[in-house]
């Protein structure tokens, strides 16, 4: 019998470039949307035909929203306006409570309570602190009372740029991307608390692999 | 009105008579008479399967509506929409436009939003930027999706598609007419 990896420990690349773990968050994740029937999720990464097809087999309706290359789009956007608004003259808001405020109005527009389950991966690592806490705040509305959010965390500065889909019920794929935006922040325990404060439950499962996998219950 | 069999058999010449916007394309990806121009594998495998063809070197500005198979590998701008037919765009198709079928094949580029029905299928060479909205959703890998994607069954949706379909099939006589409004065709 094949040993069992432990957790966060990677297994042998399966491609270039991607590796399998096993997750014990995903499990609870699942295990709290069990029973559900026909859910609403929402996955902020890039959209997988493995994740996608998971979630709807079990009955889910699934929207995806890759949220960190909206963002990178929206900052070379945002830099070309800022171009056009020294030439006019024009007074915008270009600080980053704006520019979050901006964003956020283009995306996420979705009703509130629409959602079950929400994927955010560690992408809050990479948006800056003020979108991050305005996007928690965000989709603490999007999600309906009970909903799920798992998250990761990284525990020191990502040295490379991964991207995450579904392997299976216990594990995820890790696959290694070109980098979209530089990590802007590594939490700390209190501060991921303090983020998620309107959340009623906390759980985190540290791994080996400097990831903390992190479960809210709103 | 021609069918399935009919495009079988008369190949292009059937779809340049029905339909003259799609006379040179259609020659062009079914026959590849051009040494100059290679058709992809893939667009000659696909295009038996469509009533209408808006071949490769067409461009459609406007409209495009309709209830049977549609094969788009030339390039529309508007609006494309087929009650309960197959819409595939091609390996050289460049839609710019808002997209709804029963089933959506992308194998080129869309620009806008694509609803299908029952499914929608993203080939290793499709690219869309906008929406995809649809109950089942295929992406081969190489695929490239920029945007946002809602995907799976959602509560009371059945009977409403039934009801769109049913009053779709009663505004057209046949059931497999694609029909092109406002439009400017230019090679």
């Amino acid at each position: 019998m094949a040993p069992i990896p432990a957790v966060g420990s990677p297994r042998l690349p399966e491609a270039p470039g991607s590796c399998t773990r096993v997750s014990n968050g995903l499990k609870e994740f699942l295990w709290n949307l069990d029973g559900l029937g026909r859910g609403t999720l929402l996955d902020l990464g890039p959209a997988w035909q493995t994740t996608l097809t998971f979630f709807i087999e079990r009955g889910f309706r699934v929207s995806s929203e890759d949220i960190l290359r909206e963002w990178k789009d929206f900052l070379a956007e945002e830099e070309k306006r800022l171009q056009e608004v020294a030439v006019a003259g024009e007074d915008v808001d270009m600080t980053p409570v704006g520019r979050a405020e901006r964003f956020l109005a283009a995306n996420f527009r979705y009703a509130r309570s629409s959602f079950d389950a929400v994927l955010i991966w560690d992408l809050l690592d990479y948006l800056e602190p003020t979108l991050a806490r305005q996007t928690i705040a965000n989709l603490t509305e999007l999600l309906r009372p009970g909903g799920v959010v798992f998250a990761l965390f990284h525990s020191k500065k990502p040295e490379g740029f991964q991207r995450y889909r579904i392997a299976d019920s216990s594990s995820l794929q890790v696959i290694s991307s070109p980098a979209l935006c530089p990590a802007q922040k590594v939490y700390q325990n209190r501060e991921i608390q303090d983020l998620f404060s309107r959340f009623r439950t906390m759980k985190s499962f540290v791994s080996r692999d400097q990831l903390r996998e992190t479960l809210f219950i709103k | 009105m021609w069918k399935k069999e009919d495009a079988k058999s008369h190949a292009g010449s059937e779809i340049s008579t029905s339909h003259g916007i799609a006379a040179s394309s259609a020659n062009a990806a079914v026959s590849n008479t051009s040494p100059s121009r290679e058709t992809p594998a893939s667009s000659v495998a696909t295009l038996p399967r469509a009533e209408a063809c808006i071949g490769q070197g067409i461009r459609i500005k406007g409209e495009v509506t309709g209830s049977g198979d549609l094969f788009v590998d030339g390039q529309v701008e508007g609006k494309l929409s087929l009650t309960n037919g197959s819409l595939t765009i091609g390996p050289n198709g460049q839609v710019k436009a808002d997209v709804t079928a029963g089933e959506v094949i992308v194998r080129g580029r869309v620009e806008g939003k694509v609803s299908g029905r029952d499914k929608v299928l993203l080939g290793s060479t499709g690219q869309v930027h906008g929406e995809v909205q649809t109950d089942r959703l295929a992406i081969e890998d190489g695929a490239m999706l920029r945007g946002r994607v809602e995907a799976g069954k959602q509560p009371g949706k059945a009977e409403e598609y039934a009801v769109a379909a049913g009053a779709a099939a009663s505004g057209t006589k046949g059931g497999s007419a694609v029909t092109m409004s406002t439009g400017t065709a230019a090679d």
